[in-house]
């Protein structure tokens, strides 16, 4: 106990307070953000090899232009569908009660959990005409197009992030609002239309954002997809393409590093165009149609709109996620898998998730403190701005900037591990800052300030008192950074050629080896393993939580 | 027990001076309310005491000893926020004892301390609520247990009243102010609430603008304000502006449209342009005999125990009186009435910069 308090004593000191709070802000800025779009050197660095290998090649720039147009357009629909169909979700969740509702918000977040390597393969075999060694006897074999493909596949892990987002900002608008404009006569459609959805932006743009970042990031789901359909040669969007290319050894670092920096670029305008776009464009809310709107209210329309939201969430979200399950009952088993490379792929993945974890924790709450806590300062303010970076850039192209920062484009095996968890860390950080410099945002200060009049130093005002409110959010943002972690393919083969991480090695088996079943087992076991380690987490908290009362 | 002295504590947000020279002492075990309107700096008083702010320049010093640059823990000035800040995932008793288990004293002092302090905030029976199960006041009491529980010998409340409805507030004043004064702590108490400061304080400090402009016992900032401010602020009043025509025992000052008022006396010269003060209450309405003023009643306000009288008077303005409600029919709206004052009632200040009106804005 007494070294304990010499320890409180010393981390309480001024001057190491500001120490680590430098290094905190030093960490973020030079293990984050800088190597994040550190490729953009490369353009001016090493103009000629671009100018030579790729601008001058005309089939080079052609798959360029194809793939990112591509990855944009598909990001682009992908979220106007999921605001569609979300926003009367997000409705539903937030205004309605009724028998299952818990129920309902479980299923919302089931899609989360599955790492989107299973979700390409499950949904490749539900939906797509599949290859003919890829036996799915339920499969519905209707859609033939891999840009479709990929969009209703990007769907299914994008709509839990936009329905999840509105609801958050539905919970806090007051619906006495709303109540007040249907006293004053306006229709339910008109009330909700005119008073609730102007005060909406915020929730939206966070929506919209996340949607967009997450299907542009995504790869490992869209290349067991593409590799699982039957005549998706040659259909890249830009994180494929990336995966496809880094594979292909060195010589292609010019092309790769281009392509990332298009990648790169283009997100970060649509991050400022989106914000700019959305808080600054007037929405009708002005105008009214009071006959049509009143028509809209009632009866039919109302119900079928809650019943299209319910069908829409079963056939378009989960049952494409877990329609692997029929597969492996169906299929016939191959004979020659070897289970010790998966499991050794696993273990890794575990592992860096493991690592990658601990560190956003570490470093991520003390960020998101000084976030939350700075003010109207300027540097926590700049600070707030920049974690969206890694949140919007496409993990591929964050991970061949990572690597050209770190090791100039050339990993060898040895610093792999490293490198990928310095990758997993930079796109995850923002997850755990964001979560918890929002829930933070929510307490009032007084509460710390009350601590430290009672004579409580800053850390132990921290721990007793603003910890234990802001445990939940501490929680989600780790298991979010967890499983994200887990699935990620893209920033891993990216960063490291031939990574052993249990998505890069289902990618392998189902587009090098061809095993389909074997990777439907393994895709089967990671979601299991994904659901017993959250479940455990949970167990893990509740129990203490009751310890603790 | 410690006394408090600030001195020339200056903070600056951008344009807001929320502190601009303050200075104030507070004597060993005294119960001390800031009074002052919004935005007058009193909050920022506080937190500069408790070391939550830390001033631009200036400094705070406990008993003497210079505490500016200590660490809000280390200075056993305790703070209660307006809004309680109990911790909602602690009991009663765990908020009590969060100061004694910070300090880490013996099992049984602990238990000592507390029994002590349920007892003191009549909770013995709800050690085991959570700060969501209790009433308001309930809150308030543990809050204030919680306080004086860490051991500190400075209590600090910001508006500590504010959050209770009505009668409970008026009920709480006096109890309030008995616990500080019985365990001998020195306290400074912020409000807007002026029947609050008057009844509850051994000094009144008035602040505005980031600064104290007087400072005394309740009777001496009601009585003797130093500015029409202060008199407006503490107890409403009238004011005529006027020039100073003679001094005798009393002042003279004649009105801008001739009426002569009295008034006590003063140190400006004849001739002199000044704002004669005199409190609602002391301002007398009568049907007959003499006045000052000869005015019309313009609206009676019915307040429980007093009236509320507006009366016009043509080409100088409108005066406010309180009167007792048994006169309540002997007045109507429409009545021609006089006004007058007893001289020793009546304060002359000189002329405020930029106006009397600016003067005595509350912002």
């Amino acid at each position: 106990m007494n070294r304990l308090e010499r320890l409180v004593a010393f981390i309480s000191k001024p001057g190491f307070r500001k120490g680590w709070l430098g290094f905190i802000i030093a960490f973020f800025l030079i293990m984050v953000i800088v190597p994040t779009v550190f490729i953009l050197t490369y353009a001016i660095t090493d103009w000629n090899s671009i100018q030579t290998k790729v601008l001058n090649d005309p089939a080079v720039t052609r798959m360029i232009t194809d793939a990112v147009i591509a990855s944009f357009e598909i990001a682009g629909i992908v979220t106007l569908i999921d605001f569609l169909v979300g926003l009367p979700m997000a409705w539903i969740l937030v205004r309605k009660s009724f028998r299952g509702k818990e129920m309902l918000d479980t299923l919302i977040d089931m899609p989360l959990a599955v790492p989107t390597a299973a979700l390409g393969f499950s949904s490749a075999i539900f939906w797509a005409v599949t290859k003919p060694d890829v036996t799915s006897p339920l499969g519905l074999e209707i859609i033939a197009s891999p840009f479709l493909l990929i969009i209703l596949l990007h769907v299914v892990f994008s709509y839990p992030y936009m329905v999840r987002s509105l609801a958050a900002i539905l919970q806090q608008i007051d619906q006495t609002y709303e109540t007040a404009g249907q006293t004053l006569g306006a229709s339910k459609l008109t009330a909700a239309r005119t008073i609730t959805l102007p005060l909406f932006r915020a929730g939206l743009v966070t929506g919209i954002i996340l949607c967009l970042a997450r299907s542009l990031s995504e790869t490992g789901g869209t290349m067991i997809a593409l590799g699982t359909m039957a005549n998706a040669q040659g259909f890249q969007i830009g994180p494929t393409l990336i995966g496809t290319w880094k594979a292909l050894g060195t010589s292609m670092n010019p092309a790769l590093a281009f392509v990332s920096i298009i990648l790169i670029i283009l997100a970060l305008v649509l991050l400022v165009v989106m914000k700019l776009l959305v808080m600054k464009v007037k929405l009708p809310a002005g105008k009214v149609w009071p006959r049509w709107e009143k028509i809209l209210s009632r009866g039919f329309v109302p119900k079928s709109k809650d019943g299209f939201s319910l069908f829409f969430l079963v056939l378009f979200v989960l049952v494409p996620s877990f329609f692997i399950f029929t597969y492996v009952a169906t299929a016939s088993p191959s004979g020659s898998s070897n289970w010790s490379m998966f499991w050794d792929s696993l273990f890794a993945s575990f592992v860096i998730a493991a690592v990658v974890t601990v560190i956003d924790l570490a470093l991520g709450v003390p960020l998101a403190l000084y976030i939350a806590r700075g003010g109207h300062n300027k540097l926590p303010a700049s600070l707030d701005v920049l974690v969206n970076i890694p949140l919007i850039v496409p993990t591929a192209a964050l991970g061949v900037s990572l690597s050209y920062f770190w090791v100039g484009g050339n990993a060898d095996t040895a610093s792999g591990i490293w490198l990928i968890i310095l990758a997993h860390v930079a796109f995850t950080y923002p997850l755990v800052v964001r979560n918890v410099a929002g829930a933070v945002e929510e307490i009032e200060p007084s509460y710390e300030e009350t601590a430290r009049t009672l004579g409580a130093k800053p850390v132990q005002a921290f721990r007793r008192v603003l910890f234990p409110m802001i445990k939940a959010s501490i929680l989600a943002g780790a298991i979010m950074a967890f499983t994200r972690s887990l699935g990620e393919t893209g920033a891993t083969q990216a960063v490291v050629k031939n990574a052993n991480t249990a998505p890069v090695y289902i990618v392998n088996l189902i587009n090098v080896q061809h095993d389909y079943y074997t990777a439907a087992l393994a895709c089967i076991l990671l979601i299991i393993v994904s659901y017993v380690f959250m479940l455990l987490l949970r167990y893990i908290t509740k129990r203490r939580e009751e310890v603790l009362k | 027990m410690p006394s408090i002295s600030l001195k020339q504590a200056y903070k600056h947000y951008g344009d807001i001076r929320a502190a601009d020279g303050l200075d104030l002492e507070v004597q060993n075990g005294e119960y001390l309310c800031l009074l002052g309107p919004t935005g007058a700096g009193k909050t920022t008083a506080l937190r500069i005491i408790s070391g939550l702010i830390r001033p631009d320049s200036g400094s705070v010093s406990f008993n003497g000893t210079d505490v500016t640059h200590l660490e809000p823990q280390d200075r056993g000035a305790v703070l209660l926020s307006q809004t309680y800040s109990l911790f909602p995932q602690l009991t009663v008793a765990e908020n009590i004892l969060f100061g004694p288990n910070i300090r880490n004293l013996p099992e049984n002092e602990k238990d000592r301390i507390l029994a002590d302090m349920l007892d003191l905030v009549r909770l013995t029976k709800r050690p085991d609520a959570y700060p969501r199960e209790l009433s308001g006041g309930m809150q308030q009491r543990t809050a204030l247990a919680r306080a004086l529980a860490s051991g500190a010998q400075i209590l600090l409340l910001d508006e500590p009243l504010r959050a209770l409805d009505a009668r409970l507030r008026i009920s709480l004043r006096r109890e309030l102010r008995d616990l500080a004064k019985s365990l001998n702590m020195t306290t400074v108490h912020v409000t807007h609430d002026q029947d609050e400061a008057l009844v509850m304080a051994d000094r009144i400090a008035v602040i505005r603008e980031g600064r104290i402009i007087q400072i005394g016992t309740p009777e001496d900032v009601f009585d003797n304000p130093v500015s029409p401010f202060v008199a407006n602020f503490v107890g409403q009043s009238n004011f005529l502006i006027g020039e100073v025509v003679s001094k005798r025992e009393e002042t003279t000052v004649k009105g801008e449209r001739g009426n002569i008022v009295l008034a006590r006396p003063c140190p400006f010269a004849v001739g002199e342009k000044v704002v004669v003060g005199v409190k609602v209450g002391n301002t007398e309405i009568a049907k007959e005999g003499e006045g000052f003023f000869d005015g019309m009643v313009e609206r009676i306000l019915f307040e429980g125990r007093n009236l509320h009288v507006d009366v016009s008077v043509e080409g100088v303005g409108r005066f406010h009186s309180k009167v007792p409600s048994w006169r309540l029919g002997k007045l109507a709206v429409g009545d021609r009435v006089k006004i007058k004052w007893s001289a020793d009632k009546a304060v002359v200040f000189s002329i405020p910069e930029g106006g009397l009106e600016k003067e005595l804005k509350v912002e």
